[in-house]
């Protein structure tokens, strides 16, 4: 009994190091593809003198930004400054506990991962509004300000484009939603208004091109992040980058069949190599999206806070509500 | 220790501060510090002298009502295309007012006009509007000529133009990347400055540098065309057209752009002539005025064009003007290289040109509108007067009127929409 106990949190305790462990080479490679991915399409060359084609850049910059001074603004208030990044990180950090990445692969595998995960990823914008407050710079109060409507906005059709999903397979935990895409297909064929929604959503859930409004250069310098330098500043980079990470895993794991081949001949295998197999997988699908979230940064431009707004309460919401409604409707009439 | 003559040691810094500082204080009519006979005050005590008092619309900009609060976007802002400060009176994200404080970069570039040669002013008008450099140089020429007497010879009539436009070309393609990266979108500015540098590296290879091309000269240009110049010109005619559709297809039909552009920023005609918006700016308001057509200077009569004119008057529409201007500006070109005459480039002109008492005016269509020279001779070598009317200081003036009930995120918008270049504003 006790071995049993002893064991489990030596388990979660293994899981945990591990998956912030991956979170800092995620967004290195994040970053890396970002810089490699846009040059091309700007028909620059991009980073090409630290390692092979400038693979290291990413890893230097991060380093760089360990050496740097971390300075706090004089009328900043210190306590909340220094936790803000925390705060973030955390965010991103945490809800990782529910990716699965292959079969036996999952930190903590939980009947209402789901849910966890929302609730989870959504703290992130306290730490963002909390920045943007304790930084005494107005563009940063701006840009937490907006942080907070857009973050809490989008909530709520990222949440409601999945209850689809989770009606159809009865289940809120992520290893069984997976293991219903093997019997019936990706949920991609039951869900396509879901994952529209969901993959908007998603993108400004992340504050990603075109819904970047936190951190829109132009307009609020950098947002929330103004103030902030060194480490504290990298915190938030890389929670930004691991957040991408995380929400394309999760598009993956709910609409594509997370760790699933493409092909029903071996689509899962047993057994260690089946765990191999699961994970090399669930990246590929992973950082598919990844590069089509930077494809977009490259394209588009930014849209207006008010229209960003407008689209998530008028146009995303009242669609997700409808997509719900008839998932629900199907499900009793052909009792699937 | 040697001792030091007390009569010849070296006065104390701090007591040279000190006779300065008693000297400033008489200036400004304040008490002297130590008239009181007391110790030493220091610089604290001195203070800031007041502000002049404010006039009616800075107490209007500056007064907040409860909810309002100012942001200051400059003069270190990422996107206020150079050094400005935008001072924005804001209700939360919903901008009340807007005061531009200009000067942060002013080089006096009149001023050092008057002192300076006939000759040598083309070279100090060349930073002013440093996107436009060419049409900088054009109008104190075509001022200076009238002013001396003196006409180019047609084929340096022939180049001028040539290189105006190709400049037109350029600075037309920038703002079309700057309006959509202050949108937030990063790759047009890249492929705009493509295009430039094949432009730029055209012109440099004419005129031997490659920003502050210091190509015209009173009565002339510097070099007539050489094999690289026409080589560039060659290539990149080739495919201009390919290169600017390609930008424009990602900027011109985008959702997102058309939904920030369109109704935004809307000047009427009868708005912007009030203000004196000049150039594409007041064309994109349906208002059919171009120098080049309305008071034809150098070649201008000689070719075939018509006056653009777009009806939305908004950001989209001025947008819209630039690029088809663009366009307007290729099929000038392939006339005047149909055209170009053989011959000399330069007139016979003096180093030093005294040019009889007088005054002249010269005006060209540059990019972003009327740009103009007034200079007044007295006889001498270099100018009594010299003046410069520059379109984005007037370009400029309409921002307050525009910005008002509407949000942040749209100021950069709509000043790049209006193309303004800070140092053709500040001079």
């Amino acid at each position: 009994m006790d071995l049993e106990l002893l064991l489990g949190v030596g388990r979660f305790l293994l899981a945990t190091t591990l998956l912030l462990l991956l979170t800092v080479p995620t967004a290195f490679i994040i970053i890396q593809i970002e810089l490699k991915v846009i040059a091309s399409m700007n028909l620059r060359l991009g980073p090409n003198r630290i390692g092979p084609s400038g693979m290291f850049q990413s890893t230097i910059h991060g380093f760089k930004v360990l050496a740097k001074e971390d300075t706090v603004p004089d009328q900043a208030d210190r306590g909340t400054f220094t936790l803000a990044p925390w705060m973030v990180y955390m965010a991103a950090a945490m809800s990782m506990l529910v990716i699965p990445f292959a079969p036996g692969a999952i930190a903590a595998d939980f009947n209402i991962g789901i849910v966890y995960f929302f609730a989870v990823l959504g703290l992130s914008v306290v730490g963002l509004l909390v920045a943007g407050w304790a930084s005494y710079n107005k563009y940063s109060l701006l840009g937490g300000l907006r942080a907070a409507a857009q973050m809490v906005s989008y909530e709520i059709p990222l949440t409601l484009s999945i209850v689809g999903a989770v009606v159809l397979a009865g289940t809120l935990n992520f290893s069984e939603l997976i293991i219903w895409q093997l019997d019936h297909g990706w949920l991609l064929m039951w869900q396509p208004v879901g994952l529209g929604i969901f993959y908007v959503s998603s993108l400004a859930e992340v504050n990603r091109t075109p819904f970047d409004m936190v951190e829109a250069d132009s307009e609020l310098v950098a947002g929330p992040f103004t103030e902030y330098s060194g480490m504290r500043f990298g915190f938030f980079f890389f929670a930004e980058y691991v957040a991408l990470f995380i929400m394309s895993g999760i598009l993956v794991s709910l609409f594509f069949g997370g760790w699933l081949a493409p092909w029903p001949f071996p689509a899962q295998l047993e057994g260690f190599g089946g765990t191999l197999y699961g994970i090399f997988w669930f990246f590929l699908k992973t950082y598919i999206f990844v590069f089509i979230a930077v494809w977009l940064r490259a394209t588009l431009p930014r849209v207006r806070v008010d229209q960003l707004m407008s689209m998530a309460w008028k146009v995303l919401l009242p669609l997700a509500l409808v997509n719900l409604f008839v998932t629900a409707i199907a499900v009793v009439v052909f009792d699937l | 220790m040697t001792g030091i003559d007390p009569e010849t040691r070296i006065p104390d810094p701090i007591e040279l501060d000190r006779a300065e500082e008693e000297r400033l204080r008489a200036v400004a009519g304040l008490t002297p510090v130590r008239a009181s006979g007391g110790e030493y005050a220091g610089f604290e005590q001195v203070g800031i002298p007041d502000r002049p008092p404010q006039t009616e619309r800075e107490r209007e900009v500056y007064t907040l009502d409860e909810g309002e609060m100012l942001v200051n976007m400059g003069p270190q802002h990422p996107s206020t295309h150079g050094v400005m400060r935008l001072v924005v009176k804001v209700r939360g994200e919903i901008i009340v007012d807007i005061d531009p404080v200009l000067g942060y970069l002013h080089r006096g570039i009149e001023k050092l006009c008057e002192n300076a040669t006939y000759t040598t002013v083309l070279t100090y008008v060349d930073p002013m509007d440093y996107l436009s450099t060419m049409h900088n140089e054009h109008a104190p020429a075509i001022a200076f000529e009238k002013l001396y007497g003196v006409k180019a010879p047609p084929r340096a009539e022939y180049i001028r133009a040539l290189v105006v436009e190709l400049n037109r070309i350029f600075s037309h393609g920038l703002m079309m990347g700057f309006l959509a990266l202050d949108m937030g979108g990063i790759t047009p500015i890249l492929y705009a400055f493509i295009n430039r540098d094949e432009i730029v590296d055209m012109l440099s290879a004419i005129s031997g540098q490659r920003m502050l091309f210091n190509f015209f000269r009173v009565g002339g240009v510097n070099f007539d065309t050489n094999d690289e110049f026409l080589s560039r010109l060659g290539t990149w005619r080739g495919n201009v057209m390919k290169n600017i559709e390609m930008n424009e297809r990602m900027i011109t039909e985008n959702e997102i752009f058309r939904a920030r552009t369109i109704d935004m920023g809307t000047l009427t005609g009868q708005q912007a002539i009030s203000l004196g918006v000049t150039g594409p700016n007041l064309r994109a308001c349906g208002v059919p005025f171009d120098v080049r057509k309305a008071k034809p200077y150098s070649i201008y009569h000689e070719l075939e064009f018509d006056v653009i004119t777009q009806q939305g008057g908004d950001s989209y529409a001025r947008y819209l003007q630039r690029i088809a201007e663009i366009k307007q500006s290729i099929h000038l070109i392939d006339q005047i290289i149909d055209k170009m005459p053989h011959g000399s480039v330069q007139a016979q002109v003096p180093g030093i040109i005294r040019p009889r008492p007088g005054r002249a005016y010269g005006a060209v269509e540059s990019p972003r509108g009327l740009y103009s020279v007034y200079s007044i001779s007295d006889g001498g070598p270099n100018p009594y007067r010299f003046r410069m009317r520059d379109p984005s200081f007037i370009s400029l003036q309409a921002l307050p009127k525009l910005m008002p009930g509407r949000l942040v995120a749209d100021t950069m918008a709509v000043m790049a929409s209006l193309d303004p270049v800070m140092g053709g504003v500040d001079k």
